[in-house]
């Protein structure tokens, strides 16, 4: 199905090549944050895997929500799968935002799905997941797209469920098949990545973001000892972006973002 | 001969950024001078809606003078980053939204973005009060970029922007560096009130 997104090989709506363009625009996969689309040109390319990595309190999973919302009013479906968090409780959190719609959920353009009921229902133990269980994983999470036409995926979070698998490879392997099984199915998906505060690598083990297609940074940063929530693209395949650093609020009517000023130093996560 | 500021207002083209200067010794008659040109003779009559960022003054205190000089209460927003420092935002305006510091720039440039989004309307202006109170907490550097990138900004969605400019004795680079943002300075002591 094609979404009123997937623009054709040509510049997508609101943006032009420029002198440096590609010689193809890939069809983009508006995230419908405004900011955002802007250093993406566009948006994600369609289809990418993309890790939103950061720590506490630095917006991921609004981030991420909003991502869905946005997808659900242009009419492309749109999943979330939590595996911490309650999803009647981030309902209820994201009820406080003006851009949240409840009638997407009752349409069915919006579904929220809890990773532990999925694990009791397959009879996966609490334990270190095993590589068929893994493999059953994977195919629930294909099949679940596949049967609701999801375009859109949110995992909420990654780690989480790489702390079942432990092993480096196991870990390679479930990120490659997920990205290449849900790439097929053309569903855009963001994984939640949690990091500390002054983190070395932007996931658990620091295999996932060689896999992905993309990360998006986000973190506190102090000035004056005020603290300031930072969002930076660090890779996106399929497209050129912003390598720039900005300030990002959430707000009732969705995320903003505006330029970090630097007033001639330097910044960094 | 003495100008008059709402005229001169009036007269910008769209998008324009204006510095308004005023002396410090007739310091309340320039400044009411100034809300009466903005908030009245431009704001209300050309039926406007102001963004009024308070960093001098509380909003709450600004409001006030907006009353007196009958200003609709949906014709003015205001972003307030000196109540919280002053810790002195108990009883909130309804039309206010409150920044916790006038060190947080950023956050200044994304409440007038909130704003000017919350309430689209054909003519915006966004006053900014006063240069002088935000460099008072922030280096030079840091507001010049700011300055740069906001003014850009609102010039590029036809949003009027007023900088109130208080002017001092001393050289300290701000006059310099408002200069090179706006596109017209307002002398105050010039204007007829």
């Amino acid at each position: 199905m094609e979404s009123p997104s997937d623009a054709p090989a040509s510049a997508p709506s609101g943006t032009t090549p420029g002198l440096m363009g590609p010689a193809t625009i890939l069809p983009r996969c508006a995230t419908g944050i405004e900011g955002l689309d802007n250093i993406l040109e566009g948006g994600i390319p369609r289809g990418n895997m993309v890790l939103v990595a950061g720590s506490v309190g630095t917006g991921k999973t609004t981030l991420s929500l909003e991502f869905l919302v946005r997808g659900a009013e242009r009419g492309e479906r749109s999943l979330f799968i939590s595996v911490t968090e309650a999803s009647s409780k981030l309902i209820q959190n994201l009820s406080t935002f003006e851009f949240f719609r409840r009638d997407l959920i009752e349409q069915g353009s919006l579904v929220f799905v809890d990773l532990p009921v999925i694990y009791d229902r397959l009879g996966l133990g609490e334990e270190e997941l095993t590589g068929e269980e893994i493999d059953i994983l994977i195919r629930t999470i294909r099949d679940l797209v596949r049967s609701l036409g999801a375009q859109r995926l949110v995992l909420d979070s990654l780690t989480s469920v790489c702390y079942r698998i432990r092993k480096d490879e196991q870990i390679r392997d479930f990120m490659l098949r997920l990205g290449q099984e849900l790439n097929e199915l053309g569903c855009t998906s963001l994984l939640v990545s949690e990091i500390g505060p002054n983190p070395a690598r932007y996931s658990l083990h620091g295999v996932e973001e060689a896999i992905v297609d993309g990360v998006i940074l986000l973190w506190n940063t102090r000035r004056f000892g005020d603290i300031l929530r930072v969002v930076q693209i660090v890779k996106m395949r399929g497209t050129s972006h912003s390598r720039a650093q900005y300030v990002l609020e959430l707000t009732p009517i969705g995320i903003l973002m505006a330029p970090h000023l630097k007033g001639g130093r330097e910044g960094g996560p | 001969m003495p100008i008059d500021i709402g005229e001169r207002l009036r007269g910008l083209p769209t998008g324009s950024a204006v510095a308004l200067k005023i002396d410090p010794r007739e310091y309340a008659d320039h400044y009411f001078a100034v809300l009466n040109a903005t908030l009245r003779d431009v704001g209300s009559e050309t039926n406007a809606h102001t963004i009024y960022v308070a960093v001098t003054n509380p909003a709450a205190f600004v409001w006030t003078l907006a009353q007196a000089l009958d200003v609709p209460i949906d014709r003015i927003s205001f972003v307030d980053a000196i109540s919280h420092i002053m810790m002195n935002y108990a009883n909130p305006l309804p039309n206010a939204t409150y920044v916790e510091s006038p060190r947080a720039l950023e956050e200044i440039m994304l409440r007038v973005e909130y704003l000017l989004r919350k309430y689209p309307h054909p003519r915006s202006i966004v006053v900014i009060d006063s240069v002088n109170s935000l460099a008072i907490h922030n280096p030079p550097e840091l507001l010049s970029e700011f300055f740069h990138i906001l003014l850009n900004n609102l010039k590029s969605r036809s949003v009027l922007t007023l900088v109130l400019e208080t002017v001092e004795e001393e050289q300290t680079g701000v006059e310099q560096m408002l200069n090179l943002v706006v596109d017209e300075t307002i002398d105050v002591a010039r204007a007829g009130r």
